[in-house]
């Protein structure tokens, strides 16, 4: 029975976020539409957006501070609101015409 | 003075020939934001593109931008041969004629080189910079291996330049809301053609390997697939001709080609 | 005052904006929408399912060109615990046809048609323009600042449906303290799939599609999940709430893929090939989050206004957003006339809302998005119904069947359920939605 489930699961092997992330289109600008205050961060227990972020943008580093990147971003929001550090996180639109495009959405 | 650039739309992933769908490289913008700083006040821009209707929206865009004129091609799957005639009518008498070094389907640049063999004008690719404040512009080419080629290019030319040469400017919010009533010219193109073919590159999933044994340099080899027999290199000097037919040889030795 | 250089802007080509913009046009109005995407529902995401009726008004017959994938004649709520599944499953061949009910459709695609329709109608759409902020004089709103050269763009009225994060609300001071609690967050993959496959999958036909809402199935994060069909894609995604989403130390991602592992789901999503991958925040909390809607010179709607209606076994947006933007334009089209673009001259668009389902809804429903996202029915209420029901099936010989009774009040008491709590939800769930 084990064996078979096994099997089973072979046939299935589990996404890459690279590949899953890769299948929405995203027509970066070249500045940062978020900012992070790094030193805001190093502070912060929770780090909501690490695990929050559906881009997965926020990635935390060895020394306790955050880094991000603002390049496949869904503009959702997200980060913003689950942040619970005042000023952290800044975050606006990208310029119009670039960020993240839709298409089956 | 009179400058044409050349745009092609190109739908991105095979779908509709919509413009939410479609649009045109980085480098077909950095030659008209080429264009729009040679070009003086009362100079002509004229942006030209090849395209079934859908290519008006990005016309529109780069009437905004600042091109004096649009004008469409009526075709859909045209050859480069035949675009470039088409093209050529309309770039006639221009001193600089400006496109992308690749478009989004990232095509043959066949047009550009027709486009110059019709004009009779001198043809310049891989621009990586252009100086529009000398006459002849000079431009600076990019070589294999790293080098550069500088060259002061006289009109007519055909410039092909890369996306980093410019970031297209914004249109103001008056030029927006003017374009979208702005008229584009619709010229009639060649018809389809049924020799063009469409091939898109393989890219290949991702795949889990066993983790390589051995020494560093049998892993290395066996994650670089270089294990089989080392090809060595030569360096012959030939014309033209016989250096093709050389080619041809060789990758039919490979095996690339059939025998 | 100067001139306006138009009489209404509206921010945002979503249905809200799109919907505002059409009444406004048909009225003879001069209007000017504003869209940040490179085109009209580039930006926007939902589950997938939308309930037009609202256009019978705006746009009768809209059902003749609407870009639809399939209408929903098949509308189903399932329960998920780890490795049991109880479904509710009811299909109707009527809403197969005019006048519908609901139908899966593509936001870009969506949007584009919405906002197509009110450019036919005289509304200028400006694509690929961020609406950066608003321009006052003294209290009243006279237009926005936008993100090209010479970018300000003046107006006797500015409808914000700027959607769920609109800035220009919370510049206005519109939006009291902004709590994360009142948002949660929708993921989803489209997978695609032959359309046969699908069909028989789903056991549908031609353009007629499958909706399942799912409780559970969401890796203990408070939500709910969802399974809709399209043509030859599937929408496979969850809505998670923000504040409790990084407790359980599962990644979006990782619910959904989770989701699709399930043995209840598996089957309907396997050997799809993903196609996109994308996310919204929803604003979930209802009436109890949202934002004054008028101010001086100024609507709000859509998204914006947090029209969303996340009741459980409602899931409702794009309509509420059609409907709330369509009350906004007349709104507008009054005050113009009156030459009055104040609050008090705007008056008639709320005054349209709670006439009107829109805020009659959300009244009626108010409890109802804390009650669904609550712990108990999140939590204890899944394994105690299917544990129930499990029984209930299971045939236990020699052991003689235990009435229906005991076995519910067995299954209450394990999953740590009171009586009390029990009544006190089930009386909650009756004045909302009985």
């Amino acid at each position: 029975m084990s064996t078979s489930a096994e099997a089973a699961h072979e046939h299935w092997p589990p996404q890459s976020f690279e590949d899953l992330i890769g299948t929405t289109r995203f027509d970066v600008h070249e500045r940062a539409h978020i900012t992070v205050d790094d030193t805001v961060c190093r502070g912060c227990p929770s780090r909501e957006c690490i695990v929050a972020c559906p881009a997965k943008l926020f990635v935390p580093t060895s020394d306790g501070g955050i880094l991000f990147n603002y390049e496949q971003c869904f503009e959702c929001g997200t980060c913003y609101l689950v942040c619970n550090r005042e000023g952290a996180i800044t975050w606006s639109y990208p310029e119009g015409g670039h960020g993240v495009v839709f298409k089956r959405s | 003075m009179k400058l044409t650039v050349c745009w092609k739309w190109v739908t991105v992933d095979g779908g509709e020939p919509d413009d939410r769908w479609a649009g045109v490289s980085p480098a077909d913008e950095a030659a008209l934001e080429t264009a729009l700083t040679v070009a003086a006040a009362d100079d002509e821009v004229v942006v030209v593109s090849a395209g079934p209707p859908g290519a008006v929206a990005a016309l529109r865009r780069a009437l905004a931008a600042g091109a004096t004129r649009a004008v469409r091609i009526d075709t859909d799957g045209a050859a480069s041969r035949d675009v470039a005639t088409a093209v050529a009518a309309i770039a006639a008498g221009s001193d600089y004629v400006l496109c992308g070094d690749y478009s989004l389907d990232r095509g043959t640049g066949s047009v550009p080189a027709f486009l110059a063999a019709d004009l009779g004008a001198a043809q310049a690719l891989g621009l990586v910079s252009v100086d529009v404040t000398r006459r002849p512009v000079r431009v600076v080419r990019r070589l294999d291996g790293g080098r550069r080629e500088v060259l002061d290019v006289p009109a007519p030319a055909v410039l092909s330049v890369e996306g980093s040469v410019a970031r297209l400017r914004r249109a103001s919010l008056a030029a927006s809301l003017a374009s979208n009533s702005a008229p584009v010219d619709v010229v009639g193109g060649p018809p389809r053609s049924e020799q063009v073919a469409v091939v898109t590159a393989y890219r290949p999933r991702a795949r889990s390997l066993p983790a390589p044994a051995g020494g560093t340099l049998t892993r290395v080899r066996d994650i670089l697939d270089i294990g089989g027999e080392p090809v060595h290199s030569e360096s012959v000097t030939l014309d033209p001709p016989a250096a093709a037919r050389r080619i041809v040889d060789q990758l039919r030795d490979w095996g690339h080609l059939p025998a | 005052m100067p001139d306006p250089d138009v009489d209404v802007v509206v921010v945002g080509a979503g249905p809200a904006g799109a919907a505002a913009a059409t009444v406004l046009a048909r009225a003879g109005h001069s209007v000017i929408l504003l869209e940040r995407g490179p085109f009209a529902g580039s930006k926007n995401m939902y589950g997938g399912v939308v309930y037009p009726r609202i256009l019978d008004q705006l746009h009768p017959q809209w059902w003749e060109d609407a870009p639809v994938q399939r209408w929903i004649t098949r509308r189903s709520t399932m329960v998920l615990t780890d490795d049991q599944a109880l479904t509710v499953d009811f299909r109707s061949e009527r809403w197969g046809r005019p006048p519908f009910n609901g139908a899966t459709a593509y936001r870009p695609d969506w949007d584009h048609w919405l906002a197509a329709k009110a450019q036919a109608d005289g509304a200028t759409l400006v694509c690929s323009t961020t609406a950066t902020g608003l321009l006052r004089e003294g209290g009243q709103v006279v237009g926005v600042t936008t993100d090209r050269p010479d970018g300000d763009l003046r107006a006797h009225v500015v409808i914000a449906c700027d959607g769920v994060n609109s800035f220009l609300a919370k510049e206005a001071g519109m939006y009291g303290e902004v709590d994360a609690a009142n948002y949660t967050v929708g993921v989803k993959e489209t997978i695609a799939l032959p359309k046969d496959v699908i069909d028989a999958r789903f056991g549908v036909r031609g353009r007629e599609g499958q909706d399942i809402e799912i409780l559970g199935g969401t890796g203990g994060v408070n939500g709910g999940a969802f399974v809709y069909t399209n043509l030859d894609t599937l929408a496979v995604g969850c809505v998670l709430k923000l504040p409790k989403l990084s407790a359980q130390a599962l990644r979006p991602e990782e619910i959904i893929d989770g989701l699709k592992r399930h043995p209840a789901i598996r089957p309907l999503v396997e050997d799809g090939e993903v196609k996109e991958y994308s996310a919204h925040v929803i604003p979930e909390a209802g009436l109890s989050m949202m934002p004054q809607m008028t101010g001086d010179g100024m609507l709000v709607a859509g998204d914006a206004a947090a029209m969303c209606l996340a009741a459980g076994i409602w899931l409702e947006g794009v309509n509420f957003a059609m409907a709330s933007g369509m009350y906004a334009g007349e709104a507008a089209v009054e005050a113009l006339a009156a030459g009055d673009a104040s609050a008090a001259g705007l008056a008639g668009y709320e005054r349209r809302l709670r006439d009107t389902f829109v805020l009659r809804d959300h009244r009626k429903l108010r409890r109802a998005p804390e009650l669904v996202l609550s712990d108990r029915v999140q939590h204890l209420y899944p394994e105690m119904i299917a544990n129930t029901v499990e029984r209930m099936f299971r045939v236990d010989n020699p052991a003689p069947k235990p009435g229906l009774r005991r076995i519910f009040s067995d299954e209450r008491r394990r999953a740590g359920v009171t009586l009390r709590d029990l009544a006190r939800d089930a009386l909650d769930g009756l004045r909302s939605f009985g």
